[in-house]
């Protein structure tokens, strides 16, 4: 949808497969063309039909080799195993053309006796297999037989019309998928069967003997020609779909060929996963892989390259351990339950965050860890796309740990974010690793905003209009991410359909609604609880582009899935039904495909802007669409509409019959965003870069609706720019005001920018009133220890941050101490929390510097050891308990939790100062070795001292310290004892009860 | 419990009608105790504790000195839990006690009566034993705390019940036993400005078997 920096990882991604990397599995060559298989497990074979040498290849299991071959009649397209197990059964499709003589067949194999009988067919067979019953399930080109193979006697179920067989003998470079047309399968509970030919379909419920066939059209073609069912029936693959019972596409694989011939999908129920190869468009295919995938949306979790292509219908082992599949050579053997001792590479971040700030322009470095998921030794190359950014090493074994340098000097002129990729190769890995991007963001006082890194892509964002919260939809894993507006952390993940364009939240502002380019549902979400519910089922199984919902109507834009024109259904919450609207009021039910809809937060009308300049409204009132233009030859960027009858497409303001009243300034770049607040407006655009996103800052704009000409003097520059819209994405909502009033959500290059509601408030300087320990907010510091800044002005915003090393920027706040940039974890505009460097002991100076100016200078004392207990512990009702733990229970000691005799205590505090081996300033203590604190403490409860078992840095924490005690057997009981940590000449005290 | 009952408390309290070389007793027994509760006082709210209602099995070893007259060491082992409650709020920790106590006996018919009355009063220990789950935070935890630590108490015994002969060597008894001691507070302990104070009533009624020898 929009311009993506993932589309770019995705060539890279599939490049680098094509140049790098082993391959998983084993192919087996049948010397012919396999059309079909059956797995045997309890005789441990494989068997498989091998269409133009007319046998059944007998392949163990065990070794992988075809042991044996059944010599059966000519072109066995299709096998069947009964469950139990007895028989065999092989289709042959033998579709002579005139006037050679046709020898459709059925041969039905007695495995215990080795017995073989053929029984000869009117019409080609397309596929067979078996039910529950044992009775044999046989597809014809005419009609659907019931085999009793015990008795050889067929039933007639229903009979077919209109299928055209293909004859033989064909041209040349067919293949069965192609040939014999049809692919049916079972599922795992043998309850029902599921099949699919060129146009029909078919349902065949096993113990209630009910047959439900139909007719599809598809564009591009149904491929690959694989059915693959899961164990209750209750889902199942046709080629590129993803469908349940009623036969619409629950999902459906994005960007394929539907090549029949090429590619595979098997699922495993057990697991939620489906397997599958889905070649994408092209004449020249690509080095075959294999995705891996989640059963219920198709999200991606991994891909495998494959030694050859798949090439029909698959099978997983009854364990899920290994998947077998028709492919070129025959057949391929894939354990996919040992792919994770197979080499792979993988980073364990998707990105790295470079925040540069006006306070520090050294050359800054962070880690990033290569490991095999496996756990394995897997040799591997990494690289950067981008001067400035640097790796080192370059290459190495798993697990490894490797810098990332980047110069801010090289990024000095930016003023916005870079997003640079490392490109990772392992020419021993099977999986095709997903390139790390490298944010890189330099910027400048005056500019506004703090921005969050969301990986991904990232298409929709919508405010809520009653809860403190926003939603941004993130289209490459299927996902709604819920943030809390308050600290802008994610606060749940909602699943979506496959490709998700559009979101839009229902006027009673009860429920959520995703539309998907690859879901014939539209997704339903409870906004109280957060979960999901029924979904829409889209009339004609169209594709939902964008959704909108006024006080009596929910619209939304769909691409036909029959073919048709682009048009637009009317949603029935109630029922979870669509229809399409026979007409939009006085005009045809026709609009571009790349249209989009919103709606005025008041409900009284929705506007839809399409690419190709034109415009529709829906007037709720009126109940029916009662304007129509085409002012423009082409529109995109920012859409919206308000509550007082005007309406923003692209840079045009538009009134209540949407004929434009004025333009806004294209100066400052392309229009990204637009909200309409009350009779004032915000408004952003980003200079535009080609095919990517703005490395410029972009700028923010608070219009008077009144007086639109002179924006331009209004503008802000943010932090990084705002998203800009693409081909066939032309369309870009990247700008949420909080519904409180507190915030403006932007969506960014890097995620999403948060910008104070005042933004372009002149802003005071900071003022720095106490500085003390974060711990028990006492004044003893020391070097590494975390410490609490309070004042006023410390930030705009209220922001934490979960970043790998500690940012020395947060917020638009620096600080530093005697000079030294300081890490940061907390801003907000009267407390600031933060971690004082190792390297600084003794009388110090503390400066803050924020877009106001700079804090007058506060002096402070660091000590080299100040232990204190942190107050931060929450049990029940009950706060700031300190945190000492006990470890029989892991919960903290309170009186109604006291401390024991043995007991072993573990006390997290900070200010414990130098370790050996020492840890660099703002980045998590290691594990392995334990950085432990140079000086010994000593920890008494009343007069007793208790045993040291261990006193240094948490392992995985910045700045928080760990003491681990043991409590002797002669302590003294009593229910207010002073618990007293002494280090280096300082100590600190807490109050515990004990008892015996 | 080791701890708790030295070894010569037991042998101080059975030599005694041992000595006398009378007629002796074994016996067990089983039934359900209920307990009184106390007010723990503070200026933040008021709060009643005691322990639940519960099960109670005991076990002794009696001398009848005289025609009348006998005595009888007794254990006693309560399963119960310790309970606190104040307003709508109640909370409960897992407990049980065991005592040790030695009664005299006062019969009311000779031994060979069919059934014979008595009255029974003595002196002992109890060890109250909180055996809940401590957790960080406990409801009412401003004005009290159930502790998981053992109590010892001294106890006195007060009771009576009947005997009724079933045969020349088994003995039916139906008793009931008033067992107080003082507050066990450091089970039950009184939060930060918390008062708690005098003496916890244990009633037992029992039924049992006794063999006499």
């Amino acid at each position: 949808m929009l311009k993506s920096y993932w589309c770019k990882i995705a060539l890279t991604a599939s490049l680098a497969a094509a140049a790098w990397g082993a391959t998983f599995g084993k192919v087996v060559s049948i010397g012919g063309h396999a059309s079909d298989l059956a797995l045997d497990e309890p005789r441990g074979v494989l068997y498989i039909a091998n269409f133009t040498a007319n046998r059944v290849e007998v392949m163990s299991l065990a070794t992988n080799a075809v042991q044996t071959s059944i010599n059966v009649a000519a072109q066995p397209s299709s096998l069947a195993l009964s469950p139990d197990g007895h028989f065999l059964v092989v289709a042959h499709y033998g579709n002579a053309a005139p006037p050679a003589s046709s020898s459709n067949a059925i041969t039905v194999i007695d495995l215990t006796s080795n017995g073989k009988q053929t029984f000869a067919l009117a019409s080609p067979p397309l596929g067979v297999a078996f039910g529950i019953n044992n009775q044999a399930l046989v597809v014809t080109s005419t009609d659907f037989l019931l085999l009793n193979p015990a008795s050889g006697t067929t039933k007639e179920l229903d009979t077919i019309a209109g299928l055209v067989a293909k004859t033989l003998p064909q041209p040349p470079a067919s293949f069965p998928t192609n040939i014999v047309a049809a692919s049916v399968a079972a599922s795992g509970d043998g309850m029902f069967i599921y099949g699919f030919g060129d146009t029909l379909l078919f349902k065949y419920d096993v113990s209630n003997n009910i047959l439900t066939p139909g007719f599809y059209t598809s564009t591009p073609t149904l491929g690959p020609r694989a059915v693959s069912v899961s164990q209750d029936g209750s889902y199942f693959t046709f080629g590129w779909t993803l469908k349940d019972p009623s036969f619409f596409n629950i999902s459906q694989f994005a960007n394929i060929s539907g090549a029949l011939n090429v590619g595979t999908s098997a699922i495993d129920s057990a697991r939620n996963t489906i397997y599958a190869q889905m070649p994408p468009p092209g004449t020249t295919l690509p080095a075959p892989v294999m995705q891996i995938v989640d059963a219920d949306n198709l999200a991606p979790r991994s891909q495998i390259r494959l030694p050859e292509n798949f090439a029909g219908k698959s099978v997983l082992s009854s364990d899920g351990s290994t998947l077998y599949g028709v492919s070129d050579s025959g057949v391929m053997v894939l354990g996919v339950g040992s792919l994770s001792r197979a080499h792979q590479v993988a980073a364990t971040v998707q990105d790295i965050v470079f925040r540069g700030n006006f306070c520090d322009r050294r050359i800054a470095t962070q880690s990033l860890t290569i490991t095999d998921p496996g756990g394995g030794n897997t040799a591997f190359n990494i690289s950067s796309n981008t001067s400035g950014l640097s790796v080192s090493p370059s290459s190495g074994v798993t697990p490894a740990t490797v810098s990332v340098r980047v110069d801010p000097n090289v990024f000095a002129n930016q003023k916005g974010t870079v997003a640079a990729t490392l490109t990772i190769t392992s020419s021993q890995s099977v999986n095709v690793p997903t390139p790390v991007r490298v944010l890189i963001n330099s910027r400048q006082p005056e500019q506004r905003g703090v921005f969050v890194d969301v990986p991904g892509k990232l298409v929709d964002l919508l405010a809520d209009p009653f809860r403190n919260r926003f939603y941004v939809l993130r289209q490459d894993t299927n996902q709604v991410l819920v943030f809390d507006g308050g600290n802008n952390t994610q606060i749940a993940t909602l699943r979506t359909g496959n490709t998700p364009m559009g979101m839009a939240i229902t006027f009673d502002q009860r429920y959520l609604l995703v539309g998907c380019d690859n879901s014939h549902y539209l997704n339903v979400y409870d906004l109280e609880t957060l979960q999901p519910t029924q979904p829409v089922r889209m009339f004609g199984g169209d594709y939902v582009q964008s959704v909108a919902a006024s006080s009596n109507a929910i619209l939304a834009v769909t691409r036909s899935a029959s073919g048709g024109d682009p048009n637009i259904h009317s949603i029935d919450l109630g029922l979870r039904m669509s229809t399409r609207l026979p007409n939009l009021g006085v005009y045809q039910n026709k609009v571009a495909l790349n249209t989009v809809l919103t709606a005025s937060t008041n409900g009284a009308s929705i506007m839809a802007a399409s690419a190709d300049g034109s415009l529709l409204l829906y007037d709720a009132n009126v109940g029916s669409f009662t304007v129509s233009r085409k002012d423009f030859t082409a529109l995109g960027g920012a859409y919206a509409a308000s509550n007082f009858n005007l309406y923003v497409a692209g840079t045009n303001l538009l009134d209540s019959s949407l004929v434009p009243i004025t333009q806004f300034e294209a100066g400052t770049g392309s229009a990204s965003g637009f909200a309409f607040v009350d009779q004032f407006a915000f408004r952003t655009t980003a200079p535009s870069a080609g095919t990517g996103q703005s490395t410029a800052p972009g700028v923010i704009q608070r219009v008077d609706l009144s007086n639109v000409t002179n924006t331009v003097s209004l503008a802000t520059q943010m932090t990084e720019a705002p998203l800009l819209g693409g081909t066939g994405s032309a369309f870009t909502r990247t700008l949420a005001p909080l519904y409180n009033r507190n915030a403006i959500i932007n969506l960014t290059v890097s995620g999403f920018t948060v910008l104070p509601w005042t933004y372009d408030a002149s802003v005071a300087a900071p003022r720095i009133n106490k500085i003390v320990n974060a711990a028990d907010l006492s004044g003893g510091i020391a070097p590494g220890g975390l410490i609490t800044v309070f004042g006023a002005q410390l930030s705009p915003v209220n922001l934490a941050t979960s970043e790998i090393p500690l940012p020395t920027a947060l917020a638009d706040s620096c600080l530093t101490v005697n000079g030294l940039p300081v890490p940061i974890l907390f801003v907000s505009p009267n407390q600031l929390n933060a971690q004082m460097p190792f390297e600084t002991v003794g009388n110090v100076s503390m400066i803050l510097r924020t877009p106001g100016g700079s804090s007058d200078t506060f002096n402070l004392q660091v000590i080299p050891t100040a232990p204190s207990v942190f107050h931060s512990g929450v049990a029940g009702p009950n706060t700031d308990i300190p945190t000492v733990i006990r470890n029989t229970n892991g919960e903290l000691v309170t009186d109604s939790d006291p401390i024991h005799k043995d007991d072993i205590l573990v006390i997290f505090l900070t200010g414990m100062g130098a370790t050996a081996p020492a840890v660099p300033t703002g980045m998590p203590a290691p594990l392995n070795p334990l950085a432990v604190a140079l000086t010994k403490p000593t920890v008494t409860i009343g007069d007793t001292q208790l045993g040291l078992l261990y006193w240094g840095l948490a392992p995985g924490e910045v700045g928080v310290y760990q003491i681990n005690v043991q409590v002797p057997s002669n302590i003294k009981s009593g229910l207010d004892l002073p618990l007293t940590i002494s280090q280096g000449g300082f100590s600190s005290s807490l109050s515990v009860r004990v008892v015996e | 419990m080791k701890h708790f009952l030295p070894v010569t408390f037991f042998v101080v309290l059975a030599a005694a009608p041992a000595a006398l070389a009378q007629k002796w007793e074994v016996g067990v027994a089983g039934g359900g105790n209920f307990y009184t509760s106390k007010s723990f006082t503070n200026p933040l709210g008021n709060a009643d504790a005691k322990l639940a209602n519960g099960f109670i099995v005991s076990g002794w070893l009696g001398n009848n000195s005289g025609r009348l007259l006998g005595g009888e060491l007794r254990y006693d082992y309560e399963q119960s839990s310790l309970q606190l409650s104040s307003g709508g709020t109640n909370v409960s920790f897992g407990a049980h006690t065991q005592a040790v106590h030695y009664d005299f006996l006062l019969n009311f018919a000779g031994r060979e009566a069919r059934i014979s009355p008595f009255v029974a009063g003595g002196a002992g220990v109890k060890v109250y034993s909180g055996t809940g789950r401590e957790q960080a935070f406990q409801p009412l935890s401003n004005i009290a705390l159930l502790t998981k630590t053992n109590q010892l108490k001294p106890m006195i015994s007060l009771g009576g019940g009947v005997k009724f002969r079933i045969s020349s060597a088994i003995q039916f008894r139906a008793e009931v036993h008033d067992y107080l001691t003082p507050f066990p507070n450091s089970v039950i302990a009184p939060a930060q400005g918390s008062k708690v104070g005098g003496w916890l009533s244990d009633f037992v009624a029992q039924a049992g078997l006794a063999w006499t020898f």
